[in-house]
């Protein structure tokens, strides 16, 4: 009476193979074909690529020396303001990209905050350029230690009491223990953090095309080539990028595949410590907060920035008048509240849908195990390793011909294209959250439902969905916050009828008007705050 | 109920000493004042229920707490102070704490100095425990009980002075328990070494044991051979914990007024009325290997008498003596 299993599984993996791997299947094709021996004698190219590779690889090196620090003060020693500070370590993550790099700009630029200080105290002109790698660096450092500092946290709040014990009474001092036996056991959530953080920083897409200059990564390289026309050179850029991702993205799934036990039987994590010296504890507290503000500081910046009234500030160390007038001009002016609806709609559809595909994905996957899980897993989290370069290109080249057969109509220039994107960029989010919830799904319960007289449609509305709130509510506020941030897929992808909030805030940025600019980047980082705030109160 | 046997404190020095040992945590006292002897190559069984600070002693033996009030002394050396690291005290944990990153082999030479026969010493120490030539293995792949042994075998590797196990049996199914445990005896036997463990379980307790010491909210309760434990418990707490006891209305036995007596199933029986019998009903029945525990309502209480299977039917009305009060309990 019910229809077999196999097609609704095959229509999911048939959907999900034509919007995430069939577009980079096209590019390898389109690549395929463009001059591979012109590509490869570019010097240029050659030397993209090798920034793209030291940029990601210094990355990790910086975000891990704050990270890591970080999260043993804050797992194993309790002093004054511990657990606001722990959180609001975690604020750089709730920036989008594009908003983090202008606060940046406006805070350590060479018209910054810390610029006019500096000149005010010393009177040296314009006494640096936030420009080329370094700028860039300090960027990623800036929002992917929290990477590193989630991931140490994690793991050593997983790590058993028991094992350093046992340690300290096999003889080992606490330098011993900490190399031969806190090391090791970290070792998975370090190498996860160190791949995340690669690929984010391979991926990174904002800070190399505000700060850049003349330093080329591969994913403004391949913005550049795009701009200049040469598009069979851009599919080959974008291969190449494509497999350099890849191979990080195998990395890590063969990483968490054979991930340690952390423990063999089950042990509490060990006990905070204490610091009893009041100088050491009153050092530690000032510390913390002193690292709290230099976090805090973008924020403030970009907050005072969006006060400054067009033209007002000119070589004043502060700015000299404010007023709320650009809140005013981003909520009245038709025209700059356009971008702000259209990024909401898109975001809130591109979610919803992800969300839908999730929880198709999690009947197949974790209810039933169909044959094809695996491929449906892996096209789930696919995007996940693509940069959104990548998902961009791929999208604009496969829907820019009309050719039914193939697969293939023109979505280019229309509505459909953007919120498209979004909902690729977000399948590995919510596809992550909506899986792991089904797993801790009793199946009994679904079965209890069904002894009970509960149709197909019933269980999902009446029973599954409900438990699954926590998951939805977490994966659907991070999707959400990730496309309505999103630059890059949105720069390369938008029509004048769907422009989203970053590119009105490059725009603003282009025309000199840093207050609106800077208006904008409130709204959103508000809104993102407020979505991750319900998501996760709806998550408990 | 001292030195009359089952090795118990003699005349000589004791090996471990430990004397007024207290421990707070917050207003909570889990150990108040614990003063315990231990001779050279003695097993001591650290009994109680949970919470009664059985565990909280053992760590301030290992060092990883350090106690408010009291010492610790081997050998005449006073180890309060010093940091488990240095205290030559070997541990086997309750989740047995096997490095996952390491196999058997490299968890056992853990504790090794860096060279000079480290291989032989492992080896030597894994065939201590029945498991020569697992040195390659992963932790992870073992059973239970081979990861028991191979955390005794790491424990026992550097020579330590003491050793302490902390509840070493809880964490296997009861199938495994009683042959691990015969194994366990064995090899601390073989060594020879001081040790001191803790358990909630009576019969891991006297079997393990030497001599056990009850302990009850931070305080020590008896200290004695299991024998002494269960024929001349010094407390009614100490009666239950370490077997079966009714408490028994003191006039019906020809006590005072307000005493309870405390009597143990197997030292009453059913026999025909007569003076001093006890009346009542058979309520329940429940089989242990040829024998039964009764459950009989009379005289306005309910016991439990141990008797041959079929000496009674559940509904029988029987009549009952008591052959030996275990102890009197006074009114408080």
């Amino acid at each position: 009476m019910r229809r077999p299993r196999v097609s609704s599984a095959w229509l999911l993996t048939l959907l999900l193979a034509w919007v995430v791997a069939y577009p980079l299947v096209i590019v390898g094709a389109e690549a395929a074909r463009a001059d591979l021996g012109a590509f490869v004698r570019q010097p240029t190219e050659w030397a993209a690529l090798w920034a793209s590779l030291w940029i990601s690889a210094a990355s990790v090196v910086l975000a891990g020396a704050i990270g890591v620090p970080l999260a043993f003060v804050f797992e194993r020693y309790d002093f004054p303001g511990r657990r606001v500070l722990g959180s609001l370590i975690a604020l750089p993550a709730v920036m989008p990209p594009l908003v983090g790099v202008i606060a940046f700009l406006f805070l350590y630029g060479e018209s910054g905050f810390v610029a006019r200080a500096v000149r005010a105290l010393t009177g040296m002109q314009s006494p640096w350029r936030l420009q080329g790698p370094a700028a860039i660096l300090l960027v990623h450092a800036y929002s992917m230690y929290v990477y590193f500092y989630l991931f140490t946290r994690a793991g050593l709040a997983r790590l058993d009491a028991s094992m350093l014990e046992a340690s300290a009474s096999l003889g080992a001092g606490p330098f011993a223990t900490f190399r031969r036996v806190t090391l090791p056991l970290l070792r998975p959530a370090l190498a996860g953090a160190a791949l995340l953080t690669f690929m984010t920083a391979l991926a990174s897409f904002s800070a190399p095309y505000v700060f850049g200059g003349g330093f080329r990564v591969m994913t403004t390289q391949i913005v550049n080539t795009r701009l200049n026309g040469d598009m069979p050179l851009a599919m080959l850029e974008t291969a190449a990028l494509t497999v350099l991702a890849l191979l990080g993205f195998a990395l890590i799934q063969r990483t968490e595949g054979n991930r340690l036990v952390t423990s063999v039987g089950k042990g509490t994590p060990p006990a905070l410590r204490a610091i009893a010296n009041p100088t050491a504890r009153r050092l530690a507290a000032f510390a913390g907060w002193l690292l709290a503000i230099v976090l805090l500081l973008p924020h403030a910046t970009l907050v005072l920035v969006s006060l400054v009234p067009l033209n007002s500030w000119t070589t004043e160390a502060l700015p000299p008048h404010y007023t709320l007038g650009n809140y005013a001009e981003v909520f009245r002016d038709p025209e700059k509240l356009r971008p702000m609806l259209n990024s909401l709609w898109m975001a809130a559809a591109a979610t919803a849908a992800a969300l839908g595909a999730a929880v198709w994905a999690g009947q197949l996957v974790v209810r039933r195990r169909s044959r094809l899980s695996r491929s449906i897993e892996l096209l789930l989290s696919l995007p996940w390793a693509v940069p959104g370069t990548v998902v961009a290109i791929g999208l604009a080249t496969l829907f820019s011909v009309r050719s039914p057969l193939s697969g293939r109509w023109v979505l280019v220039g229309t509505l459909a294209i953007l919120p498209l994107a979004y909902l690729v960029r977000n399948l590995p989010l919510t596809g992550r959250a909506v899986l792991a919830g089904f797993r801790q799904l009793d199946p009994s319960l679904d079965e209890a439902a069904q002894s009970l007289g509960a149709g197909r449609w019933r269980r999902l509305w009446r029973v599954t969905l409900p438990l699954l709130k926590p998951a939805l509510a977490a994966g659907g506020a991070l999707a959400f916050v990730t496309a309505l941030g999103d630059f890059v897929t949105s720069v390369l992808l938008y029509t004048y009828d769907t422009r989203p909030i970053s590119w009105e805030i490059l725009e603003s940025l282009r025309l000199n008007n840093i207050g609106v600019a800077a208006a904008f980047g409130v709204v959103l980082m508000v809104v993102s705050a407020l979505a991750l705030g319900v998501g996760t109160r709806a998550s408990r | 109920m001292t030195g009359t046997g089952g090795g118990g404190p003699t005349t000589e020095r004791p090996f471990l000493q430990l004397e007024g040992l207290t421990k707070t945590y917050g207003a909570h006292r889990a150990v108040d004042g614990l003063s315990l002897k231990v001779s050279r190559g003695e097993i001591l069984a650290l009994l109680g229920p949970s919470g009664s600070g059985k565990t909280t002693t053992l760590r301030l033996l290992a060092g990883f707490e350090t106690p408010d009030r009291g010492r610790v002394t081997v050998d005449g050396e006073d180890v309060t102070s010093l940091p488990p690291a240095r205290r030559r005290f070997g541990m086997v944990f309750q989740h047995y704490a096997l490095f996952p990153h390491l196999d058997v082999g490299e968890n056992v030479a853990f504790g090794l100095a860096e060279r000079g026969g480290r291989t032989g010493r492992v080896a030597e120490a894994l065939a201590m425990v029945d498991l020569a030539g697992y040195e390659r293995r992963r932790v992870t792949e073992l059973s239970g009980g081979q990861q028991q042994r191979v955390a005794l075998a790491r424990s026992l590797a550097p020579e330590p002075r003491v050793l302490l196990l902390d509840e070493p049996l809880s964490n296997l199914d009861p199938a495994l328990r009683e042959r691990t445990r015969r194994e366990l005896r064995e090899a601390i036997a073989r060594v020879g070494i001081t040790t001191v463990l803790v358990t909630h379980e009576q019969e891991e307790a006297f079997d393990l044991g030497d001599r056990v010491a009850v302990l009850n909210g931070g305080r020590l309760e008896q200290v004695a051979t299991p024998d002494e434990l269960y024929d001349r418990p010094a407390s009614a707490f100490v009666a239950a914990f370490v077997g079966r006891a009714n408490e028994l209305p003191g006039p019906l036995l020809g006590g005072k007024a307000g005493a309870r007596a405390v009597v143990r199933p197997e030292a009453m029986r059913f026999t025909a009325p007569g003076p001093g019998s006890l009346a009542g009903r058979v309520v329940a029945r429940r089989f242990a290997s040829g024998y039964a525990f009764f459950t009989v309502e009379g005289e306005g209480v309910t016991f439990e008498v141990f008797a041959p299977h079929d000496a009674a039917r559940v509904g029988d009305a029987v009549h009952v003596t008591v052959d030996r009060v275990l102890l009197w309990k006074e009114p408080a």
